[in-house]
């Protein structure tokens, strides 16, 4: 045998209880599940530790960062082996060396991935979605399962008029030549958007197609049994129940399977996601196949206004102070009396917002004695308001003071652990390469066992495993993967039950250009194995493995 | 099936006025168009689209779903 574990607790992903044994793995198989008799190359005592299939993450944007690091980093250290990037209309491929810099664009707008990043980490060698794989495959120690993105469907096709109006007939049909391309090439699926904006705050592209377009995609799905994903109105239940019934009929229609993400807990609003769900599970039991996606994590943003952030997205005036300014602009506009009390009187309704952020970090001595504290604290001790003393403080510290708003919903405990039990939703959403210098998208799988099933006894541990592997293989028909099984691809996630959680979130300069990144390590996590070989050890780290897989739908 | 709010998909050249004599049962066409918008304030109160563009003054998109009622009680 290449590899056996031994002593294991093993959490099968089946959703069975867990039992003590072995695992021996061969030609990056799992070839025996119990008592292994035979010795193996390499020997992995795994004695007091929870043995898993190793875990599934579907709502991430790591397209670009695939580029530079075929880890997806951190993302295995948190015991995840297989992500699906691409989701919400934008992918990396297929794309026309003319359209480069508007995806670039989208992506700094949407995903907050720096255009530096692009200029020094990618070099653009690809046009075609096959181009694309082929690039990522030869350094990937993640699987992957990409999406492909409806808003580069129409770019492709439509060029800039995808952004201004529908589809023709004849565009139509080269939409739907294109995604089965695609799909042949090993794309899980289509994500689309309907809510999403663009460097120019204008609509993505996939935002001016009609049911119609919609729909005749759909279709080629359907032929090859592959899955559309949504980003849709999650601020407003009564368009996330429309957009439930839209997907559904769309799925009983084309046999498809559909998802939407995220699905929030309104902390004001329980009533609005018990509507949500309530209506997936009349769709499903009228044989749609909906699955909304839920984040384990609460919701933070962490913010500088040095970029673009989504906390500012409905003050219009901040919001384009941010987007299409420079730092020096910025800083003038704060310096400006009258711009300056033009910002003040939009925001002003929200000073309870403001009071309540935590200023975390900051680069000059002076304002050390400030970290930590809320500003509405900050604010008094300098004779002053929440708001003022925001700008004050990010004029004085050249743009560079970092603010946190914590626990802004989703951090209902038991509410949360209700709906992530549930068994009609899907745990995922965590946008892992996204939103990267708003929160950390790392260290969600950590969080659902040290907080729901550890703390909060919402789930067993057996139940959290089975969601975040066979459930999600499932969904997703990606094939054997998910199971510690006898014949199963071996991606195996070894951590203890006892210690495993996320770590806290912390700012790092390790994207390409000098950028930067929240992230968070991991707790707990022991020994991560991925189609056999191991990928991360807690002690050692990374190791020279590269075994990822481009991973597309099951036929 | 449970009831749920009435909706409907735009299409591609529709307007809120299109829409409010397409969808209400009124003869008073600015007080559908008011409570049209009133009941789709995502849409209405979107940013405009340039004036360059061939949308400019409409802010409603084919993708978009729009309610032609209230929210029920």
């Amino acid at each position: 045998m290449d590899l056996v574990i031994r002593n294991g607790n093993i959490v099968d992903g089946s959703g069975l209880p867990s039992y003590l044994g072995d695992i021996a793995i061969n030609d990056g198989r799992i070839v025996r599940v119990g008592n292994v008799a035979d010795t193996g190359t390499t020997e992995i005592d795994a004695r007091g530790k929870i043995v898993s299939p190793g875990f599934i993450d579907p709502h991430t944007h790591f397209d670009a960062q695939l580029l530079w690091d075929g880890a997806a980093k951190p993302a295995i250290e948190h015991g995840v082996t297989t992500i699906v990037p691409g989701n919400c209309s934008l992918s990396l491929a297929p794309l026309k060396a003319d359209h480069r810099m508007k995806l670039v664009g989208m992506f700094n707008q949407i995903e907050e991935m720096p255009f530096k990043a692009f200029e020094e980490g990618v070099v653009w060698d690809w046009e075609t979605f096959e181009e694309f794989v082929t690039r990522i495959k030869k350094d990937l120690t993640i699987n992957v399962a990409p999406l492909v993105g409806h808003s580069v469907l129409r770019l492709w096709v439509m060029g800039n008029e995808s952004m201004h109006r529908t589809a023709t007939a004849q565009e139509t049909q080269a939409m739907q030549a294109l995604l089965k391309e695609c799909l042949d090439a090993g794309a899980i699926g289509l994500s689309t958007s309907f809510i999403d904006m663009d460097e120019t705050l204008q609509p993505v592209p996939s935002r001016y197609a009609d049911a119609a377009e919609l729909d005749a995609l759909c279709a080629v799905l359907g032929q090859h049994n592959r899955i559309l994903q949504a980003v849709h109105e999650f601020y407003d239940n009564d368009i996330t129940v429309a957009r439930i019934d839209q997907l559904a009929d769309i799925s009983r229609k084309h046999k498809i399977t559909t998802t939407l993400s995220p699905l929030f807990v309104n902390n004001d609003n329980f009533a609005g996601v018990d509507q949500a769900i309530a209506r997936v599970v009349e769709q499903n039991e009228a044989g749609a196949r909906v699955w909304p996606q839920v984040q384990t994590r609460p919701i933070d943003i962490s913010f500088t206004f040095s970029v673009p952030s989504l906390l500012f997205i409905r003050l219009r005036t901040w919001y384009a102070v941010m987007r299409f300014g420079t730092p020096e602009t910025i800083m003038a506009a704060f310096r400006d009396e009258a711009q300056r009390k033009q910002l003040v009187a939009e925001a002003s309704n929200m000073m309870g917002l403001w009071q309540r952020l935590i200023l975390r970090q900051v680069k000059t001595e002076a304002n050390q004695q400030y970290v930590g504290k809320n500003l509405a604290e900050i604010a008094e001790l300098r004779g002053t308001d929440a708001l003022n003393v925001m700008i004050d403080l990010s004029l004085e510290e050249d743009l560079d003071a970092h603010f946190l708003s914590a626990d802004m919903g989703h951090n209902n405990d038991e509410k949360v652990g209700s709906l992530l039990r549930h068994p009609h939703v899907m745990i995922g959403a965590s946008d892992g390469g996204a939103h990267i210098l708003s929160f950390s998208t790392y260290g969600d799988t950590g969080y659902l066992f040290s907080r729901f099933v550890r703390d909060n006894h919402s789930m067993s541990i057996e139940e959290a495993v089975k969601k975040i592997t066979s459930d999600t293989a499932d969904i997703w028909a990606i094939a054997d993967r998910g199971l510690l099984k006898s014949g199963y691809i071996a991606d195996v996630t070894i951590f203890d039950a006892d210690l495993i959680d996320r770590g806290p979130e912390y700012y790092v300069q390790d994207v390409p250009g000098d950028g930067h990144r929240y992230v968070r390590d991991s707790v707990g996590v022991e020994t991560v194995i991925i189609g056999g070989a191991v990928a991360y050890t807690q002690q050692g780290g990374y190791t020279d493995e590269r075994r990822g897989e481009i991973v597309g739908g099951r036929p | 099936m449970n009831t749920v709010r009435k909706s409907i998909f735009p299409s591609a050249q529709d307007t809120w006025a299109s829409i409010a004599a397409r969808e209400l049962d009124s003869t008073n066409t600015e007080e559908s168009i008011a409570n049209l918008q009133s009941w789709n304030l995502h849409v209405f109160a979107r940013p405009p689209a340039p004036a360059d563009s061939p949308r400019a003054g409409n802010p409603i998109l084919p993708s978009d779903i729009l309610f032609i009622e209230p929210p029920l009680a």
